[in-house]
Parts: C-alpha cells; structure tokens; sequence
C-alpha cells in the first residue's frame, strides 16, 4: 500500500504537468504568428504578370497596403478573388493592393485575369524569394501593411468582405 | 530576372546591402536582417557540405515534418538555393538559419536553439536519464544487499491463528529458535 501510493505521487508528478499543458492549450490559436507582424515589410521589387515596371515596396509608401499571396491553382483564391477585386476598386486612391504569384506561370495568371476580372497588378515571384521573405506556408496568405510601410496583420486563408474591412480597419482605414 | 542576376551576383561578391543605386535597400538582401557576412565565402564541396547540413535542420514549411533537404517542394528547392547562394557570399551557419526565422518564425528550426523554454527540451532527455538511472541504481541496491534473509520468510504473519505453524516451518528451515528471526538482525524487520 505504502509503495503503490508512492508511485501513484511519481506518476501524478510526471503526468500533471503535460495533462496541464493539454488543458491549457485547449482552445487555443495554435496557428503559427508571423514574426514579421509589427516590424517594416520586406523589400521588393517584381515585374507585374503581362509586363510593365517593376512594382515594390517603395511604391506602396504613403498608404496602407494589401498584399496578396495567391495562385491560380489554389481553389480558396478563388473564392477571395472576388473580395479582393471589389475591395480593390472601391478602395481605389486609398489603398494599393498587390497580389504575389505563388509558384505558378505568368500565361496562367494573365488567362485567370482575363477570365475573372483584375483590378490590381499580380506580381511575378519566380525563384520565390517574396514568398520566402514573407514566410508563406501556402496560399492564400495575405499581409495588411500601414501607411509607413510596417505589416501590421497577417491574414490566413480565404478573405471575406468583412475580414478585408476588419484587417483594413487595423491598417489605418476607415469605412 | 535581371534583378535576380543582379542579387546573386552581388551575393557572389559578398556586398553588403544598400549599393544598389536606390533609396530603398537592395530587394530582400539578407545584410539588413542578419548583419554583414560573418565567414569566409564557401564553394566547391565545402559548399554543398555547408548547404545540406543547413537544409537539414531547416523546416520546410509545406511538408509535415520534413527538412528543406528532404523536401522536393519547389519552395523548399527555392528556400535550399538561398541557402547555397547565403553561403557562397559568406553568411555563415546560424546567418543563415536566422534569415529563415526572421520570416517565418522559430518553427523553420528543426532544432529549437538552446534559449529560453528550448532548455528543457534539451535537458529534459538527459534529466529522465538520470533519474531513471537512480531509480534503477537503487532498485539493484536494496535487491543486492548482503546478509538480508528472504523477506518473505521475516514477514509478519497475516493470520494469528496460522501464526503457531508458520513459525514452527521458519524454525525447522532456518534454524531460528522459536521460528524468529535471531536478535541481531530482528531490529531491521520489514
């Protein structure tokens, strides 16, 4: 008896502490943050899909910024494909949006845009660099940058109209 | 593409950052993350050495639990050739593995740096040894120690009413006088 209820205390001690730790993390966000949040977004400078010049972050100063990790093989971009565009038009004058492409062909993202409509350029990112700068896991990941050129969200997945104007609100923008 | 020819040529030279005739700093030059190259410029068999050893223990964010040197992502092929052309302009080991963290975090670790809450992770195997040794140390003492009759055999007896017999088979197999334990050794019943 006295031997059992010692080792009941040595198992309860090495148990407790990881069913604590279960318990805690229950619930919890358990995505990965970016590092980047908070800090001046990484520079770059990328050749638009279908030609002309090069557009980085210099270019995106003086406004809040969105920019848009996708590709067209990626069925969730599809989805934000419409957000994106309508938001984009309508923000016109008040925020740049940019899409990157993500692993995927420049004839490809000229086609999508024909067939579904652009009204922001989507920038070629062949050797990845932007991505890997950005720390993408996949597509669709998008960043919300202020007026000062600082990231100041990451958004996950597909965007919905009110998550584009609640991130917006974080960079800065009012309804 | 030119501006990638433009970046690994400058890479190659081991330039710092900011010559690019621009206002802004060269497009993702790793100097304003980790700092002016640390090592000597790698190349040759030193830098294929150099560049899988640092793949491998870099995560490939898209896979599950896989290395950028295991993976056959073209994310992980992308993030392995930054790795080379990082090496070959002179960024050591660790510059190298904190330009990757610096985007995506500690996770693209596969070994947690020793900092912080990373202790245990290190310290717990070596602890669960040595405990587990102690344990087993212990356990081979008591079972080894010298001079101790059987326990079984000093053991109290359950039963009172078998008590006369038990002692009586303890005083024929022992010898003991009375089927008890003989004095000098009585005090260190069980």
């Amino acid at each position: 008896m006295k031997l059992n209820r010692r080792i009941l205390g040595v198992g309860a001690v090495l148990t407790l502490p990881l069913v604590g730790v279960l318990v805690a993390a229950l619930g919890r966000d358990l995505t990965v943050r970016s590092p980047l949040v908070g800090r001046a977004a990484p520079a770059f400078s990328l050749v638009p899909a279908g030609g002309g010049a090069p557009i980085g972050t210099a270019d995106l100063r003086g406004k809040p910024a969105v920019v848009n990790f996708w590709a067209t093989w990626c069925v969730p971009c599809y989805q934000e494909h419409g957000v994106l565009t309508r938001g984009a038009a309508e923000l016109r004058g008040r925020v740049t949006f940019v899409g990157v492409v993500y692993e995927d062909s420049e004839e490809n993202v000229t086609r999508f845009a024909r067939e579904q409509g652009a009204s922001y350029p989507s920038l070629l990112d062949p050797d990845g660099r932007t991505a890997i700068a950005y720390g993408i896991f996949g597509v669709p990941e998008t960043y919300f940058l202020d007026a000062n050129g600082t990231i100041v969200s990451k958004y996950v997945g597909p965007l919905s109209e009110a998550r584009l104007a609640f991130e917006l609100e974080k960079a800065g923008v009012r309804r | 593409m030119k501006r990638a020819a433009v970046l690994v040529a400058l890479l190659a030279a081991g330039a710092p950052g900011g010559v690019l005739a621009q206002d802004a700093p060269a497009p993702l030059d790793p100097a304003p993350i980790v700092g002016a190259p640390k090592g000597p410029p790698l190349a040759g068999a030193a830098l294929d050495a150099a560049t899988h050893e640092v793949a491998a223990v870099l995560r490939c964010p898209v896979c599950q639990g896989l290395s950028v040197a295991d993976s056959p992502t073209d994310l992980a092929r992308n993030m392995k050739r930054q790795v080379r052309e990082m090496l070959a302009a002179g960024y050591d080991r660790e510059q190298a593995l904190a330009y990757f963290e610096a985007s995506y975090g500690e996770f693209v670790r596969l070994q947690p740096p020793l900092r912080g809450v990373n202790w245990l992770v290190w310290a717990a195997p070596a602890l669960g040894l040595l405990a587990g040794g102690f344990v087993v140390a212990r356990a081979l003492r008591r079972s080894a120690a010298p001079g101790e009759p059987r326990t079984v055999a000093a053991a109290p007896v359950d039963d009172p009413a078998l008590e006369p017999y038990l002692l009586r088979v303890r005083e024929l197999a022992y010898g003991w006088p009375g089927g008890r334990r003989p004095a000098p050794t009585a005090d260190r019943q069980e």
